[in-house]
């Protein structure tokens, strides 16, 4: 019994802590319940889908997708042309995801053949190639866009001729999907439309899942020299698997911004993976196991921890700047928490594996652990 | 590659390139000014009433006089303007008009469209006057262009 709450315990280590430091800070920050919930539920329809994307790699054994930040790159590209050529509406939006769509598909093939060179080491191999991918992202938008890509608007451009300003307005789509089907129940805007996206994109991964690639996915994510043994090209199905989710981090990106009503050009997709991350590790997924559920329950924790920290911080100790600065200690601290945690679990697995084959009982602890 | 696998994607990359043009033809954004002022077409005056209120596409009518212009902001080429005359003889006028794609300004006359005129004349590309210079900024040229030039200003070195 004891054994089964310490395995509980340490399996939602994440969670708990995540949900005790709410029910700190949600007093403490006296706003009120009907402002918090708005907020969430805006908030729900704004990253869910992007935290989604992150799914399927799991699922073949890569990790976390920092490479996410790629396709969202494609998405801000996608929503800049249509900004230019003067595209609104849900029209405007389809069309950004469709020229975000080849330009995701490409650098998620990249992305994945990478990864593929550097199996076992796929989360930090991302996270450098998005830094390596961003100076080209600034290059084509901050210098060829104007001077190589033709730009029609000339309110889009820089005072020097070239290169695209810091900030674009998307007033033609912004919340054009949330208000697609509006709905106001006890004085709560909700956002139909978006919700039934990421209803739609939620089935296509459980489908997907029970699909021959699907299955392909987790036994390679399980075991790549098993499944390598077993006639299922891994190397090809780890490419699918981050191409989808960079295509899906691109469609995510434009939901995400459509919501905002404004793009920062040059740094709208910087900490786009680093937040999708935390939340759903925040939601009790680790490096190796991650689902719908958690998708769901790490965006409300995370977003809530963002809604009350500031001023619970400015309660506290008289300065809002602590919220700020406790987002970014949240952010990298529950990511350095929950690699800790998984080296942790599994080094005990291991231990209570070579204990068994030695033919000795594990130890208590290691057991519960494992 | 096989043919079958070949064909396949092709036909899908030529719906996307279709589906994107449609797109782009239908939410392409326009900016129409809704203009109440008289205009000459063939040698006849056409003159809207004294208050109208004008509608496009379903949206909240606005009340015009006469020599007015409203800016109204749409997508699509087909459109719809509901014109109701208060003054005078009451009467409701409903037409459709076209926007070509790449006219991003248009200037829709309401005494062509309430005069019955060919509907070739209802919408015209709007092109926008060049701006006069303040007095202020025309003394600066006139300022500017008497003084001398140096000899040498074209190989004076660029600022960095």
């Amino acid at each position: 019994m004891i054994s089964k709450l310490r395995l509980f315990l340490i399996e939602n280590a994440v969670v708990i802590l995540f949900v005790l430091l709410i029910a700190f800070a949600i007093p403490v920050s006296g706003l009120p319940a009907s402002f918090l919930l708005q907020e969430i539920l805006t908030r729900l329809g704004r990253n869910t889908f992007l935290v989604i994307a992150l799914l399927l790699p799991i699922m073949a054994g890569m990790g976390l997708n920092f490479g996410m930040v790629l396709g969202a790159m494609a998405g801000q590209i996608g929503l800049i042309f249509i900004t230019d050529w003067g595209v609104v509406g849900l029209p405007g939006l389809l069309l950004a995801m469709i020229i975000s769509l080849p330009i995701s598909v490409f650098l998620g093939w990249l992305c994945g053949s990478i990864m593929n060179l550097a199996k076992g080491r796929e989360m930090v191999t991302g996270f450098i190639l998005a830094f390596f991918m961003n100076g080209l992202y600034m290059m084509v938008v901050l210098y060829a866009m104007g001077s190589i890509i033709p730009v029609f608007n000339p309110e889009m451009l820089l005072s020097r001729g070239y290169g695209i300003r810091n900030v674009v307005g998307l007033d033609g789509v912004r919340q054009c999907l949330d208000n697609l089907i509006p709905l106001k129940i006890a004085g709560l805007n909700i956002p139909v439309f978006s919700f039934l996206i990421i209803a739609a994109v939620s089935w296509f991964i459980v489908w997907f899942r029970k699909t021959k690639l699907g299955q392909d996915m987790r036994a390679a994510g399980q075991d790549r020299a098993v499944s390598g043994a077993a006639g299922i090209p891994v190397e090809q199905t780890r490419i699918v698997a981050i191409i989808i989710s960079t295509v899906l981090a691109g469609i995510g990106q434009i939901i995400f911004l459509q919501n905002l009503g404004t793009i920062n050009t040059t740094s709208s997709h910087e900490q786009i993976g680093m937040f999708s991350i935390a939340a759903l590790l925040i939601g009790g997924a680790s490096v190796t196991k991650a689902s719908i559920p958690n998708v769901i329950v790490g965006v409300i924790l995370f977003h809530l921890l963002f809604l009350v920290s500031p001023m619970a911080g400015k309660n506290l100790i008289g300065s809002g700047m602590l919220g700020e600065y406790f987002r970014q200690f949240v952010s990298y601290g529950v990511i350095a928490l929950a690699l800790v945690l998984y080296e942790w679990k599994r080094a005990a697995q291991e231990h209570a594996s070579r204990a068994t084959l030695r033919g000795g009982a594990p130890a208590d602890g290691k057991e519960a652990a494992a | 590659m096989s043919s079958r696998s070949l064909i396949q994607r092709s036909a899908l990359l030529f719906a996307l390139l279709v589906l994107s043009a449609w797109l782009f033809y239908i939410g392409k954004a326009h900016t129409l000014l809704i203009d109440t002022n008289a205009v000459t077409l063939d040698g006849r005056e056409f003159k809207s009433a004294e208050a109208i209120t004008v509608s496009v596409d379903g949206k909240t009518p606005e009340d015009m006089g006469r020599a007015e212009r409203i800016l109204v902001s749409v997508s699509g080429q087909q459109h719809r303007i509901v014109i109701e005359v208060v003054s005078g003889g009451a009467r409701k006028v409903e037409k459709r008009f076209a926007v070509p794609t790449f006219m991003d300004s248009a200037l829709v006359s309401i005494p062509a469209i309430l005069g019955d005129a060919a509907p070739e004349h209802w919408v015209t590309k709007f092109t926008a006057a060049d701006r006069e210079d303040t007095p202020a900024e025309q003394m600066q040229h006139e300022g500017d262009a008497a003084l001398p030039t140096p000899p040498d200003a074209k190989s004076l070195p660029s600022k960095p």
